[in-house]
């Protein structure tokens, strides 16, 4: 082979910039990490640190959330709830998201609307709502009113009542999850399935819930995750005597500027998210959360 | 080369530093010259384009265009006219905006710009659509206004990546027409980019094939479908029957072929092959009933027949090779599977290559 | 199977409608079926400075977070959307962070944080902490919008004799502007309804309307509150209304 001398090679006139220093893509993303790491992470990280020095040093917090009955029953009840939400929210929302893939095109856009009109309206909307429903002079109590003549047993304030509200906030995301995996299905697959002789039920079975799979998963993954962390709706409209952990956190912050306790118990939630998310990330790749 | 208006030497490319995806790649065009780079995907033609437009940085080698140096010279600054694979139409600007934008780059005034674009756009047969944008255009008018926005500023090169994979059939071959009637209009240096032979021969006055990196074969088309250099390029470019062959007799010009026997081929071609190795091509289309001259005589026993109409494809075999003949559509007719067909074949329809 | 997503399509609805009435209703507390209809309570909301101010707040505090999340967002994503680098997966799991870590755990850290450097309560605190809280959902639109720009257009533009940044000032950035404002959309929304953290950071003259909603629930299901959720509720079906013309529109 001859060496060719040549001034084309490698020069500046080619405008590839993709075999360049990768310096550049880092000075782009600079000031973004520079900003997150002084107005997120030192934030953060002083969670973390109020969590063993504040009040005095040590790991008092913890030790005191690992054996106190009332911080583990908190705990417990996060956990239970965050479930119990999941499970529910994967039970409404798999018939809408089913409908919204099988229904027609003008049907299933009505759907998308109502969803997505309730996924953009805010939390706070949505819990104010609940509380109007379930109220002493809400529509639930005038119904049974005028139709049992007498009035409903208490709603509000109840754990039912904030576990309503959230499966009703988050039933958004479990749709919207499963829908987008049932529309990835092929219309062919499933003719192809009915051709072959599976009965609707067979098909139902073998062919549609396998491929949703990877929406179900993803749905439950999201709603238990934002569940574990909810603060607005279970204070508003929970049972006071049966707090979740978010709701205690703010609570020590609010009333007596525990920041230890509060930070005690917010690595714990940090971490009880974390463990989800990493289990999650490492079997699927954690960008595919929000597909 | 004396006269050449773009000269390519020894361009040398590597993506991952080891295999090579240009080796040694050179060649060149006369002015008003319409060549096209014709092989399969991955066999450098499209690179060799993209250096051409300063795209992709060649490891070695030079691009001369018009006697300058493109060594150093950023796209923007080349002023060679591009149209791309899927057309790359802006989708915020109408067909007429599309055509302005290289005037208005160049600091052409708006109007005058226009004005031009529109003239464009009306040699295009799009002089109607200028308003619209691409995405109300179809496939064939997205194509043409491609093609009037890279012609728009007299570029020194028009370079064409696969510009009708995206278009079926009968658009296609209509749009073969007019770029080649475009072109001539404008007797503009073309350098086309396709992986389909059909558009290659069709078009081009000189085809180059391309293979893992490296040139094959630069000819005519009709040289490079009568007399391939390489067998690679005699099955790319048509359809093909392929035969071993050994000289016997040179100065008689008799060859030893694969299923055939002892067939008389051209003289001057035995001679000059290789140790007396080679393969012998044979289009189908050579392949004749046979008639009372013909020097290379065989009975295909026919297996299959596929029907064109205007003329149809025979399968068959004959002394233990499959063979492929084409034969006009009226002879075909009462030929079925099974039938003893005589064929003959004379040595100036076939062609020798070197092992 | 359709019929009873359809019953549930009407529990994930119906909810959000019973407010709209209790925003007309005349009677003087909550009150279901309202007793007699009016504007007394749309009256009580734009009268009173301590349902308006709340408002401007958020409305300022959102602006400038979308505009400050773009400005650090948008480089960023070209960055890791065009370019392969060292750490680029690193920097992807650190700009998602602010999603996944509970809004209330960061809100204590946020009180500790801009309590520490003087900022508590004050626009600029509650400010940067909700740009930081946007990052990662504008991250996420613009990326995608950008993952399917095609960059030939950006070739053809420099072909046609376009400089660098005349292809991205005349090419890029008007066909990818949709996307821009999509982005900058969400970080607008994703400010103005974050609660969580205004109620820990935002103070007596910074307090967001989220907060000053949450604190007026707290206390008594002030029926302002349905004004206020009708509202939004209308902002939102005007954007999605929007939102699917222009789809229409763009065939």
């Amino acid at each position: 082979m001859r060496a060719v001398a040549s001034p084309a090679t490698g020069d500046a006139g080619f405008a590839v910039p993709a075999a360049r220093g990768t310096w550049r893509p880092w000075l782009l993303v600079a000031p973004l990490l520079a900003f997150l790491a002084a107005f997120f992470l030192v934030p953060l990280g002083q969670v973390l640190v109020m969590s063993v020095t504040d009040p005095e040093p040590g790991f008092g917090h913890f030790v005191a959330i690992a054996t106190d009955g009332f911080f583990l029953r908190v705990l417990a009840q996060t956990f239970a709830t965050a479930l119990l939400v999941a499970v529910l929210t994967l039970l409404l929302g798999f018939p809408l998201a089913y409908a919204m893939a099988e229904a027609g095109p003008r049907m299933a856009a009505l759907m998308m609307v109502l969803v997505t009109m309730s996924f953009w309206t805010s939390f706070l909307v949505r819990t104010y709502a609940w509380m109007v429903i379930l109220g002493k002079s809400g529509p639930i109590a005038w119904l049974s009113a005028t139709l049992l003549g007498g009035a409903p047993p208490e709603l509000l304030f109840t754990r039912f009542s904030s576990t309503l509200a959230m499966v009703h906030i988050l039933i958004p995301y479990m749709v919207l999850s499963l829908y987008a995996a049932l529309r990835r299905i092929e219309p062919a697959v499933l003719r192809s399935a009915a051709s072959l002789g599976a009965p609707p039920v067979s098909v139902f079975r073998h062919v549609i819930l396998p491929l949703a799979a990877p929406g179900v998963v993803n749905g439950l993954t999201l709603v238990f995750v934002l569940c574990l962390g909810f603060y607005v709706t279970p204070v508003l409209i929970g049972s006071p005597r049966e707090q979740m952990i978010a709701g205690v956190i703010g609570h020590q912050v609010e009333e007596f500027l525990a920041f230890g306790e509060a930070s005690a118990l917010s690595v714990v939630l940090l971490a009880s998210t974390m463990i989800v998310l990493g289990v999650y990330h490492r079997r699927f790749g954690l960008d595919r959360l929000w597909g | 080369m004396d006269g050449a208006y773009l000269e390519i030497r020894d361009l040398v490319k590597s993506y991952d530093g080891k295999t090579r995806a240009l080796d040694r790649v050179s060649l060149s065009a006369r002015r008003g010259e319409f060549v096209t780079f014709l092989g399969p995907s991955g066999s450098g033609k499209t690179t060799t384009l993209m250096v051409i437009a300063g795209f992709e940085a060649p490891d070695a080698g030079l691009v001369r265009v018009a006697g300058q140096s493109m060594a150093g010279v950023p796209p923007h600054k080349r002023g060679i006219g591009v149209v791309f694979q899927n057309y790359a139409l802006f989708p915020h600007r109408t067909a007429l905006q599309n055509v302005m934008f290289p005037l208005l780059m160049r600091k052409v005034p708006r109007a005058q710009a226009a004005r031009k674009a529109a003239e464009m756009l009306d040699l295009v047969g799009l002089a109607d659509f200028g308003n619209r944008h691409p995405r109300q255009l179809s496939g064939g008018q997205q194509q043409r206004v491609a093609l009037a926005r890279a012609l728009v500023f007299d570029p020194t090169l028009l370079l064409l990546d696969e510009p009708l994979g995206a278009l079926d059939k009968n658009l296609r071959e209509q749009m073969q027409l007019e770029i080649k009637r475009i072109q001539r209009a404008l007797h503009v240096t073309t350098v086309f980019v396709t992986h389909d032979q059909s558009e290659a021969m069709a078009l081009s006055d000189r085809i180059v094939v391309f293979e893992g990196g490296r040139i094959q074969q630069d000819a005519t088309p009709l040289e490079i479908y009568n007399r391939p250099r390489t067998e690679f390029v005699a099955r790319f470019v048509g359809d093909s029957n392929l035969l071993r062959a050994r000289i016997t007799d040179p100065g008689a010009g008799i060859a030893e072929v694969e299923g055939l026997g002892p067939s008389r081929v051209l003289p001057q071609q035995a001679q000059v092959l290789p140790n007396g190795q080679g393969t012998l091509l044979l289009r189908p289309e050579a392949l004749a009933p046979a008639e009372a001259d013909a020097p290379n005589r065989l009975v295909l026993a026919v297996e299959e027949v596929v029907h064109f109409g205007d003329s149809a494809l025979l399968i068959g075999r004959a002394g233990g090779v499959t063979l492929r003949a084409r034969i006009g559509g009226r002879a075909a007719q009462g030929i079925g599977a099974g039938a003893q067909v005589p064929l003959g074949w004379r040595p100036d329809a076939a062609h020798l290559i070197g092992a | 199977m359709i019929a009873l997503g359809w019953l549930v399509a009407m529990f994930v609805a119906a909810p959000l409608l019973v407010v709209i009435p209790i925003s007309f209703s005349d009677a003087v507390s909550l009150e279901f079926p309202p007793p007699s209809w009016g504007l007394r309570y749309y009256q009580a909301y734009f009268a009173d400075p301590r349902w308006t101010q709340p408002t401007i707040n958020s409305l300022i505090i959102a602006t400038a977070v979308a505009a400050l999340t773009m400005v650090l967002v948008t480089p960023a994503a070209f960055a890791l959307v065009r370019h392969r680098f060292g750490g680029k997966g690193a920097v992807n799991l650190l700009l998602m962070l602010p999603m996944v870590v509970p809004h209330i755990v960061i809100a204590i850290g946020y009180y500790a944080f801009l309590s520490d450097i003087g900022l508590l309560q004050s626009f600029p605190g509650v400010i940067l902490a909700h740009t930081a809280l946007s990052v990662p959902v504008a991250f996420l639109v613009l990326t995608a919008s950008l993952k399917g720009f095609d960059r030939t257009l950006e070739r053809a533009a420099l072909s046609l004799g376009a400089a660098p940044w005349q292809a991205f000032l005349h090419v890029t950035v008007p066909v990818l502007w949709p996307g821009f404002a999509a982005a900058a959309l969400f970080a607008f929304v994703q400010s103005f309804d974050e609660t969580v953290v205004a109620i820990f950071v935002s103070g007596a003259t910074t307090e967001t309307l989220p907060r000053r909603m949450f604190d007026s629930i707290r206390m008594q299901a002030d029926p302002v509150i349905a004004v206020v959720s009708t509202l939004l509720f209308g902002v939102v079906a005007l954007l999605a209304l929007a939102a699917m013309l222009r789809r229409r529109a763009g065939g």
